[in-house]
């Protein structure tokens, strides 16, 4: 059975595709698959980086315009009539959405979303994903194919994507067949920022247990060399042990981290709301029945400062060297 | 502007998320509530009409909702707005995960009825998350889409200014009409509330109550077509483990922490 | 005779760890109201003086240090605890306050689960006790809807009630003693015993006085088994408030006593109950709870009371326990709507009295009809009985108006003012009180000489007893 990974180059987030594919057919995928992967490329792309960067060691280029997915989802149409592949993977994100739909609806094939695994079968193809608002993992059964799935956003924290010796198939220049688009005046900007601590991947937060503004201070110098974003329990803001700007919590704000050390803080639900989507909570408090002990991944029942100073020196010479 | 009416998931207890067979999860004795992108995409074209009404013209506002009885409250509380009409379709099928069905629906109500060039909904609606209606909905008519709008402005008669997320970054883009806008996390996030004296004003406004074969869609045969089927659930855990980090000093502590659990996690930041 | 700001915050200074003074802008502000200016706050608004500064108390001693200091020199001083507070209490409402803090002062001092008492401190949050009992079998009893955030100290100051005193009471039947300092630096303790006739019950000087009189430093409380597993639930929609009074009556009358018993109108009822009740219909709801027994005879009690009402429908119990669940006022709900009302300009009040079971459903109906005839730009008025008693019960108006054309800090006088004097004129002319359980505040102080009439006297000569220098909470229940 064939499959066919989509690297689109036309969109600059490559590097994430690269990853969040290649994790994915390492370990998000179960089965007999004769894999390869499709380059989508325009004029200004460093074509070789891209092949580089594809997940699997078959590589076919495809040369178009930027930002026509409605182009991109003719060229997959015909590559999947013509080609007999049965499954497409895409990155996750609004391109990869659009695209697997699409591509479904008119090759009568059937779409799945944000995959977080897929397994193989003779006639279907089985898919897990999050439902109910992510309490819930759903199992679906695809049964038409070609099977159009997108990947998800999970993915991204995928590690490097490994060397691979590439072997370039095919190279096709798609952008004589342009035909006009819906689009114009397209401004590509940053998008708008939300602040450090809730885009923070890494938060260190400091509560009352610091004991003074020397503690929170010291703390925060910790979190500054451990490379972690700082935020504060209310109590400490109220206190003017740190500005305002750093709450975490009601009235402040919600962070969603991989990593949180929450120090010196009982975990009271004002606090604890504003960190409990992080992935892994270490609480570091001396009391064994503070709630934020029980609600923590890891806890150490120690005194906050002196922890965190060696938490920063150990991983400011072992991680971030 | 095509809404969904979902139970409030959050307001369910832990010990309700039942993992069992494909039927779903029991919702029936929650709150409902409008799905969070819908109501960003209700208020938006709200605010789009006012801009409008600025310029001196007029934009007809139409409110769709695929569902039951529980729409009928929204439905009336659009009419108090000032939409000029609010439909619902019903299905005797609960079309949760069927989405292409969801949007065959959208797609006739609006080539049949409506007869709209602008349809604005959510990127993505509970239980099933899967994001696709918007696509859907447009290659069934032929229109272009953007998903993940943050804003949109009227330009000319036959143009909207766009604002959205893409993979890499924001994106603005004129777009011609008709098309399709599917909202995400805008800014603007919350519908107006009608005071009682508009509801007063506009409680004779019927709500138009479809079925499927109205718009001539068979639902029941649509659903057994359907590629995607769910085939079960599974239950997420995610009680913390609360395990005590053992050590003599700080220093032998913080070692531990870092040796059994955070190497790992960094070193993939 | 008046200090600067500067010679304020020396002086405390002095008494407390200069970490302890706050002085930081946007704390002094925040500290400056509380919910009741909440649309100025959400827009950055601060009407109100701001205080000199925010001192955080962590002993009684200090309580008292603090207090002579501010009454030596005629300083206003706001007793706080977990700043929830509703009605303006906290407003600090003279220039160059002291607002002090008791939330540093969080510690659990002692659980007996044979004597059945608990005593902790004022900075207890209510959840983090409620928490630690139930890990043992027991509870207090007191459910407020702040209770996630709501401190101990201020619970006792505003004579606060949660949603089971229908079965446990309010907080007045629950503290056994406390420690309270008084403006002279007076330390005064009142022991912990079951009933006493030596006198007057001086507790309820202090239950309730919002800090007009004095600091309560320490509360001891009573506890009750924890029994959840025996709570049975029971809801009806009927269509009338008339009747759904009526039933709640006969309920207290013939001697049941469910933890909740409640009523909705058909506008408050549409915001909780409309996947299961229609547009123009109320619910009625109980929770009865306890031993197995007791449980099952007083649910056993309420049915059949129902039951002689044809009217009401019963519905299935789980969308009443389901409903349970996700009642009280967590931090997400309250990031949520400053956001709402930051976005959409539209405010939901609240205002609770209480009155005789034959008065009750003349106030609500003149109320809401008032309401919506008179004040502008309502977007929903109704409201809920919650509390009830033998002899009466409460009524919780609930009202949204959308604020138009208004600067945030003219939305109290534009709206909840006139709101307010609609409801407490009403309950006034039927002889109900105008404060059910959100205390006095500041808010509903131009009706106190009504409400209290010849007994002001013993209310005004508490204050100048306890507070001759004027010092304590200017402006809350005593008008300034």
């Amino acid at each position: 059975m064939r499959s066919a990974a989509i690297l689109d180059g036309t969109i600059g987030a490559a590097t994430q595709q690269a990853q969040a594919l290649g994790g994915f057919l390492r370990e998000g995928l179960v089965g007999d698959l004769v894999g390869e992967t499709l380059v989508f490329y325009h004029d200004e792309c460093d074509k070789k980086r891209l092949v580089e960067l594809a997940p699997t060691r078959a590589v076919r280029l495809i040369k178009t315009t930027a930002r026509r997915p409605e182009r991109m989802v003719e060229i997959l149409t015909a590559v999947a009539r013509s080609e007999g592949i049965s499954l497409f993977l895409f990155a996750g994100g609004p391109a990869g959405t659009e695209l697997a739909t699409r591509l479904a609806y008119r090759t009568s094939g059937a779409v799945l979303t944000d995959a977080l695994s897929i397994e193989v079968g003779p006639e279907r193809l089985l898919c897990r994903k999050n439902v109910y608002s992510n309490h819930m993992v759903g199992r679906f059964e695809l049964s038409a194919r070609p099977w159009c799935v997108s990947i998800d956003a999970c993915w991204k924290d995928g590690g490097s994507p490994t060397s691979l010796a590439h072997h370039i198939l095919s190279g096709t220049d798609e952008t004589g067949r342009i035909g006009t688009t819906p689009f114009e005046d397209l401004e590509l900007v940053d998008p708008p920022s939300t602040g450090d601590l809730a885009e923070s991947r890494f938060l260190v937060v400091a509560g009352y247990g610091a004991g003074n503004r020397e503690g929170v201070e010291r703390i925060a110098e910790a979190a500054r060399r451990m490379g972690a974003a700082f935020g504060v329990s209310r109590p400490v803001a109220m206190n003017a042990w740190a500005l305002m700007d750093r709450l975490i919590g009601v009235s402040g704000t919600r962070a969603a981290p991989a990593l949180c050390i929450v120090v010196g803080a009982s975990g009271a639900p004002a606090l604890y709301w504003g960190i409990e989507k992080a992935a892994f909570i270490v609480a570091v408090d001396p009391d064994e029945q503070a709630p934020i002990v029980r609600n923590a991944d890891a806890a150490l029942l120690d005194d906050g400062v002196a922890i965190v100073e060696e938490l920063a020196e150990i991983i400011a010479a072992e991680v971030l060297r | 502007m095509c809404f969904k009416v979902t139970p409030d998931f959050e307001a369910l207890r832990e010990a309700d998320w039942i993992a069992g067979a494909a039927h779903g999860v029991e919702t029936r004795y929650v709150r409902r509530i409008l799905n969070c992108f819908d109501e960003s995409a209700l208020e938006m074209a709200l605010r789009l009409s006012d801009t409008l009404a600025g310029r001196g013209v007029t934009m007809g506002l139409d409110a769709l909702s695929v569902g039951g009885g529980e729409a009928e409250p929204y439905l009336k509380t659009l009419y108090a707005l000032g939409y000029e009409r609010a439909a619902r379709v019903r299905s005797e099928a609960s079309l949760d995960f069927a989405p292409a069905v969801t949007a065959s629906i959208i797609a006739s109500y609006v080539r049949q009825v409506d007869h709209s060039d602008l349809v604005v909904l959510g990127c993505r609606s509970g239980p099933g998350d899967s994001g696709t209606v918007p696509f859907l909905v447009a290659e069934k008519l032929g229109w272009p889409c953007l998903t993940q709008v943050i804003e949109v402005e009227p330009l000319t008669d036959d143009r909207v200014r766009v604002a959205c997320m893409v993979d890499d970054g924001l994106l603005r883009v004129t777009l011609r009409l008709p098309c399709v806008l599917a909202v995400g996390n805008a800014v603007v996030s919350r519908l107006r509330v009608p005071t009682l004296t508009d509801r007063l004003a506009r409680r004779h406004k019927r709500i138009d109550v479809f079925s499927g074969a109205d718009l001539g869609v068979d639902i029941a045969r649509e659903l057994r077509r359907e590629p995607c089927v769910l085939a079960g659930l599974e239950a997420i855990h995610r009680a913390r483990q609360g395990v005590i980090i053992g050590g003599e000093t700080p220093r032998e502590k913080a070692r531990v922490l870092f040796d059994s659990h955070l190497k790992s996690i960094l070193e993939k930041l | 005779m008046h200090l600067s700001r500067e010679a304020i915050v020396e002086g405390l200074q002095r008494i407390l760890e200069p970490e302890n003074v706050i002085t930081d802008e946007q704390v002094l502000r925040e500290s400056s109201i509380d919910r009741y200016r909440l649309f100025e706050d959400i827009h950055g608004v601060y009407t109100q003086p701001i205080p000199a500064a925010v001192a955080m108390a962590r002993s009684a001693q200090q309580v008292a240090e603090v207090l002579s200091f501010a009454n030596e020199h005629g300083i206003n001083v706001v007793p706080r605890t977990g700043h929830t507070a509703t009605e303006g209490g906290l407003e600090t409402a003279v220039a160059d306050s002291i607002v002090l803090d008791g939330s540093g002062m969080n510690q659990i001092l002692e659980i007996d689960t044979y004597n059945m008492q608990a005593t902790c401190q004022c900075g207890v949050p209510l959840q983090v006790l409620e928490d630690r009992l139930r890990e043992q079998g027991v509870t207090t009893g007191h459910s407020p809807q702040s209770k996630p955030l709501a401190q101990m100290g201020g619970l006792v100051a505003t004579r606060s009630i949660g949603q089971f005193s229908t079965l446990y009471g309010g907080i007045e039947d629950m503290v056994v003693g406390l420690e309270a300092v008084f403006p002279d630096g007076t330390v005064t303790r009142i022991k912990n015993v079951p009933r006493r006739a030596a006198g007057p019950d001086i507790r309820h000087v202090v239950i309730g006085n919002e800090g007009a009189l004095c600091y309560i430093t320490e509360v001891t409380v009573k506890l009750f088994p924890y029994l959840p597993q025996n709570n049975i639930f029971l809801g009806y929609t009927l269509d009338n408030m008339k009747t759904g009074f009526e039933v709640l009556r006969e309920v207290m009358v013939n001697g049941y006593k469910p933890s909740v018993a409640r009523v909705y109108d058909p506008a408050d009822a549409a915001f909780h109950f409309s996947h299961f009740a229609e547009e123009d219909e109320c619910v009625l709801l109980f929770m009865a709870e306890g031993p197995a027994g007791i449980a099952k005879a007083t649910a056993k009690g309420v049915e059949a009371i129902v039951a002689r009402h044809p009217e009401c429908r019963k519905v299935d119990s789980k969308f009443i326990a389901t409903w349970f669940d996700d009642l009280n006022w967590g931090p997400d709900k309250i990031a949520q709507e400053r956001e709402e009302i930051k976005q959409t300009g539209n405010i939901c009040r609240t205002t609770e009295i209480s009155a005789a079971w034959g008065s009750i459903n003349d106030i609500y109906e003149n109320a809401v009809r008032r309401i919506v005839d008179e004040i502008p730009d309502i977007t929903m008025a109704g409201g809920h009985s919650s509390h009830s008693y033998i002899n009466g019960t409460n009524m919780y108006f609930v009202y949204f108006y959308n604020v138009r054309d208004c600067e945030p800090e003219e939305e109290v006088t534009k709206y909840h003012v006139p709101i307010n004097g609609i409801i407490c004129g009403e309950t006034l002319r039927f002889g109900g009180s105008i404060v059910h359980h959100h205390g006095m505040g500041k808010a509903r102080t131009p009706w106190i000489k009504d409400e209290y009439q010849s007994s002001y006297y013993i209310l005004e000569t508490l204050k100048s007893a306890f507070d001759p220098h004027g010092i304590m909470n200017k402006g809350t229940i005593i008008p300034k």
